[in-house]
């Protein structure tokens, strides 16, 4: 895992990048989705830490010679599980969003 | 049985969504079955102590842990007891209000999350039991349609900000250390800057989940906005469960010095939750966001207990933290339901439509009187014990006595807030007429959580018994 | 060397994706530059060894939010445009998030680089656990309570969506890809089910089914196929519960009959079984996610009038 030392900062200031881009995303908005997709971006950024440091965190190869054990899989799972979770908070969150917007017609017009 | 505690509110919500005619009965049933449980798991571990599960069977660490004190087993208690309550309000009142068909399922998950949050022991685990929660709470805020909308949206970006935030926490110190095991990772703490750091992304991202100021500005609209019976579970249980959270970061992981470096600024933040969420109660024109404001502010107490919890470790400020938790559960729930059947009742939500109402509608208001009390922390009530047990803790310090000061201004300022309603009450110069004979039933309901806060007062050589240290 | 390059491209692009998803005008812009960056997200996370995950994301990051965001933008209008931000609105933030990022970049720097217990743990209890694919292991056996709870989460986001949801506007549709999405749905139960199987020994798993059979079926019911997918079908409401039904029901009677242990123990595998228990779970569990996932994309309001005469007017059509 030697390769990683040069490219394992040049992730970790991506996913750090990512977060701040997300978090400025989220403040200035204007619009609702796009702090929704800010909130993604956020996300992604925090999975891709999880990511690396996953990978750097394998198992040490004296205790097993297996290859998929390389990386960390308890960190693999749990990106997982959070992915899904914020699939479901997205898709909560824009139906909400076009409900206000419907809501939002529908007491200009009378 | 910690199972079924668990897996009833579940498989019932899950049979509620395959047949949702059945789901008011059931729910009932449920309810009442699992305060059962809950007594059961109260009792049985104030006799044998601490209980602990791994779950799977995998050691700590590879698998999950699950653990129960006292104080786990009150709170599971507390959520049992106040969804029979609201359940029943809601079942009572559902066809008048329009209640929506989904509150069943829904109502029931929430229980199933809370639960769920009080016993895990893990914090990514504990991650997705907030995920939940907030989830199913702005789904419940949601149900009130047209104008609860807008503040649903606001809560849940706020909620999954501060959820995003604990879980950066969460992975920072998962870099550090490796582990996600609470008890595990507090053996193995390293007390360095990056710790320090993780710890407090954690606790900004959970003030923002539990509203606590500065972080609350989302909380009056969503809990003003939501059906009564949800402004009730959202303001008595909801905003708890990142409170318990970041009281067990703080006293479980955080090393002596970073827990007493952080000290101040609890003190802080709850003295002015106490001072800026009394002064917002005050002033607004609208009941019910006189009472989520009240929310804001008396969660205060519960930071500013724990603030010198951190700064003295002394075992009488966990109990006035906890003792202020359960007394404002009961009361908010009181509160919420008693203003809820009167607004529905009298028609309007401003605070001048309460004008009479202790003639209108007596019991009603008799429960939001208790309920006062028990907020303001006048004697008899849960309220008075919480604050008479931290006054307590303060005195045991000598140099200290000066932030009784503080304490004082702020009763008065609580005391002001609740006599604001009851005094406009009394005028029974032009009481607004109901718009229908007011039910007995609901009003009843409301009086039982209020009731039962002053009933705590009797009950304090228990409670505090029950809140020993390590009950967490 | 060349694979630092091409790390430092990715990195570039994906920051740069980022941005400019943020900083552009129309939404419809910001939508499809994040789904570009989803898609790179997916390269970056096979390039680090995470190929479960590339998976995932590009169904999901890439794939899902992608449909999602326009199914939101079509029902709101596709070009909303919003307020200008001045020169001051934009400053402050700014600066505070450069002050933030530099501070999380020094803390991230003092990570070190080691690995901790857990990864050893999981490969040393990997024979016990049922299966021989470790993120598998983890996900249905080590710390299956997580999974079970984000199911949960699954299923309250779809009873929070359902209930509000304004109905979409459908358009009329076109044949050729009626025809199309048609032979597509065999090919993706089949690939859905081959991922579902590999998750055993390889990447994959239920999850990644789960959103593959997803994609099958929004596809489809855009095409106004599959028309009894929606909430008020009773057979609907049960598959989209089904994952959690079976998986708690495993559960129960695993508990219940204590095979190894003297002592219950919640959601405890007996490891002699444990391979077909999560093979079942998994199996329930990608049919569940994989409903709800098309129901959260293509929501039908809760008793919507329009989706019952719809489909009568297909009935008559037909007659």
């Amino acid at each position: 895992m030697a390769e990683l030392i040069g490219s394992g900062i040049l992730y970790y200031l991506t996913s750090a990048g990512l977060i701040a881009i997300g978090v400025y995303g989220f403040i200035t908005g204007p619009e609702i989705l796009r702090r929704i997709l800010a909130l993604n971006i956020i996300s992604a950024g925090i999975f891709m830490l999880m990511i690396v440091l996953a990978y750097r965190g394998g198992a040490n190869p004296a205790i097993t010679t297996d290859a998929t054990i390389l990386v960390d899989p308890i960190l693999h799972a749990l990106v997982l599980t959070g992915l899904v979770v914020a699939v479901s908070t997205t898709a909560f969150a824009l139906a909400l969003l076009a409900r206000a917007k419907r809501h939002a017609d529908a007491s200009e017009q009378p | 049985m910690i199972v079924m505690l668990l897996m009833l509110p579940l498989l019932g919500s899950l049979l509620m969504i395959i047949r949702p005619a059945i789901a008011p009965l059931l729910t009932l049933v449920i309810a009442v079955a699992s305060n059962v449980l809950a007594l059961q798991l109260l009792q049985q571990i104030s006799e044998e102590g601490t209980m602990q599960w791994l779950l799977a069977g995998w050691p700590a660490g590879l698998g999950i842990v699950w653990q129960a004190g006292t104080l786990t087993a009150l709170l599971i208690l507390l959520t049992t007891v106040l969804q029979l309550l609201v359940g029943l309000y809601a079942f009572v009142t559902h066809k008048r209000d329009k209640l929506a068909a989904v509150f069943w399922p829904l109502s029931n998950l929430l229980q199933f999350g809370l639960i769920a949050l009080w016993l895990s022991r893990d914090l990514f685990n504990l991650y997705i039991c907030l995920e939940l929660l907030g989830l199913v709470a702005v789904a419940l805020v949601s149900l009130a349609g047209g104008k609860a909308i807008k503040p649903a949206i606001n809560y849940l970006l706020l909620s999954l900000l501060g959820s995003l935030c604990y879980l950066l926490g969460v992975v920072l110190l998962y870099g550090i250390h490796g582990i996600l095991d609470i008890a595990t990772l507090a053996s193995q703490w390293q007390d360095n800057q990056l710790s320090y750091i993780a710890l407090l992304l954690m606790s900004g991202g959970l003030m923002l989940k539990a509203a606590l100021w500065p972080l609350h500005l989302w909380l009056p609209g969503a809990h003003s906005a939501a059906p009564a019976p949800v402004s009730a579970l959202l303001s008595a249980l909801v905003v708890k469960g990142p409170l318990y959270i970041l009281c067990l970061i703080w006293i479980k992981l955080a090393a002596v010095q970073q827990a007493s470096a952080m000290a101040p600024l609890f003190i802080a933040t709850g003295m002015a939750a106490l001072v800026f969420g009394g002064w917002s109660a005050l002033r607004t024109p609208f009941a019910k966001t006189m009472v989520a404001y009240s929310t804001v502010a008396q969660l205060g107490y519960a930071l500013l207990a724990l603030g010198f919890l951190l700064k003295f470790s002394h075992p009488l400020f966990f109990a006035a933290l906890w003792l202020f938790v359960l007394s404002h559960a009961l009361a908010k729930a009181a509160c919420f339901l008693a203003i809820g059947e009167i607004s529905a009742t009298l028609g309007g939500k401003r605070l001048t439509a309460l004008k009479g109402a202790s003639q209108t509608m007596p019991l009603a208001m008799f429960a939001f009187a208790l309920s006062g009390v028990s907020l303001i922390g006048l004697p008899p009530s849960g309220g008075f014990l919480g604050k008479w047990t931290l006054v307590q803790g303060i005195w045991q310090h000598q140099g200290q006595l000066l932030w009784m000061l503080p304490l004082v201004l702020v009763t008065l300022l609580s005391a002001a807030y609740v006599m604001r309603v009851v005094v406009l009450t009394f005028d029974q110069a032009k009481p607004v007429a109901p718009d229908f004979a007011p039910k007995l039933l609901p009003q009843w309901l409301a009086l039982v959580p209020a009731l039962a806060v002053c009933g705590m007062a009797f009950l304090s050589e228990p409670l505090l018994l029950l809140l020993q240290a390590d009950a967490l | 060397m060349s694979l630092l390059l091409f790390d430092a491209m990715l990195c570039a692009l994906l920051l740069m994706l980022a941005l400019s998803s943020m900083l552009s005008r129309q939404l419809v812009d910001a939508i499809i530059l994040y789904i570009a960056f989803g898609l790179l997200m997916a390269l970056a996370w096979a390039r680090l060894a995470a190929p479960d995950l590339a998976l995932a994301e590009a169904a999901i990051g890439a794939g899902l939010t992608g449909a999602l965001c326009f199914t939101a933008l079509a029902r709101q209008g596709l070009h909303a445009a919003g307020p200008k931000l001045s020169r001051q609105q934009r400053f402050w933030p700014g600066l505070f998030v450069l002050i933030m990022l530099t501070g999380l970049l020094l803390s991230l720097l003092q990570l070190q680089v080691q690995s901790g217990p857990l990864p050893a743990a999981v490969a040393t209890q990997l024979d016990n656990s049922g299966v021989s694919h470790p993120v598998t292991a983890v996900l249905l056996n080590f710390r299956s309570w997580d999974t079970f709870m984000e199911l949960v989460v699954l299923l309250s986001a779809l009873l929070g969506t359902l209930k509000v949801t304004p109905p979409l506007t459908q358009r009329g549709n076109w044949a050729l890809s009626r025809s199309w999405s048609q032979l597509l749905a065999p090919i993706v139960i089949f690939l859905a089910g081959y991922v579902l199987w590999a998750g055993a020994s390889q990447p994959g798993g239920a999850f990644q089914a789960g959103a593959l059979l997803a994609a099958g079926a929004v596809v489809l019911r855009l095409n106004k196929q599959l028309n009894w997918l929606h909430w008020q079908n009773g057979w609907v409401r049960l598959l989209t519960v089904i994952g959690l039904l079976v998986f708690s029901l495993v559960a129960i009677v695993a508990w219940l009959l204590p095979v190894i242990p003297a002592k219950p123990v919640w959601l405890g595998w007996p490891p002699a079984v444990a391979g077909a228990i999560i093979l079942l779970i998994e199996t329930f569990a990608s049919i569940a996610i994989g409903i709800t996932l098309t129901l959260l994309v293509v929501a039908e309001p809760a008793n919507h009038p329009a989706v019952i005469t719809h489909q009568r007017t297909e009935e008559g059509a037909h007659g």
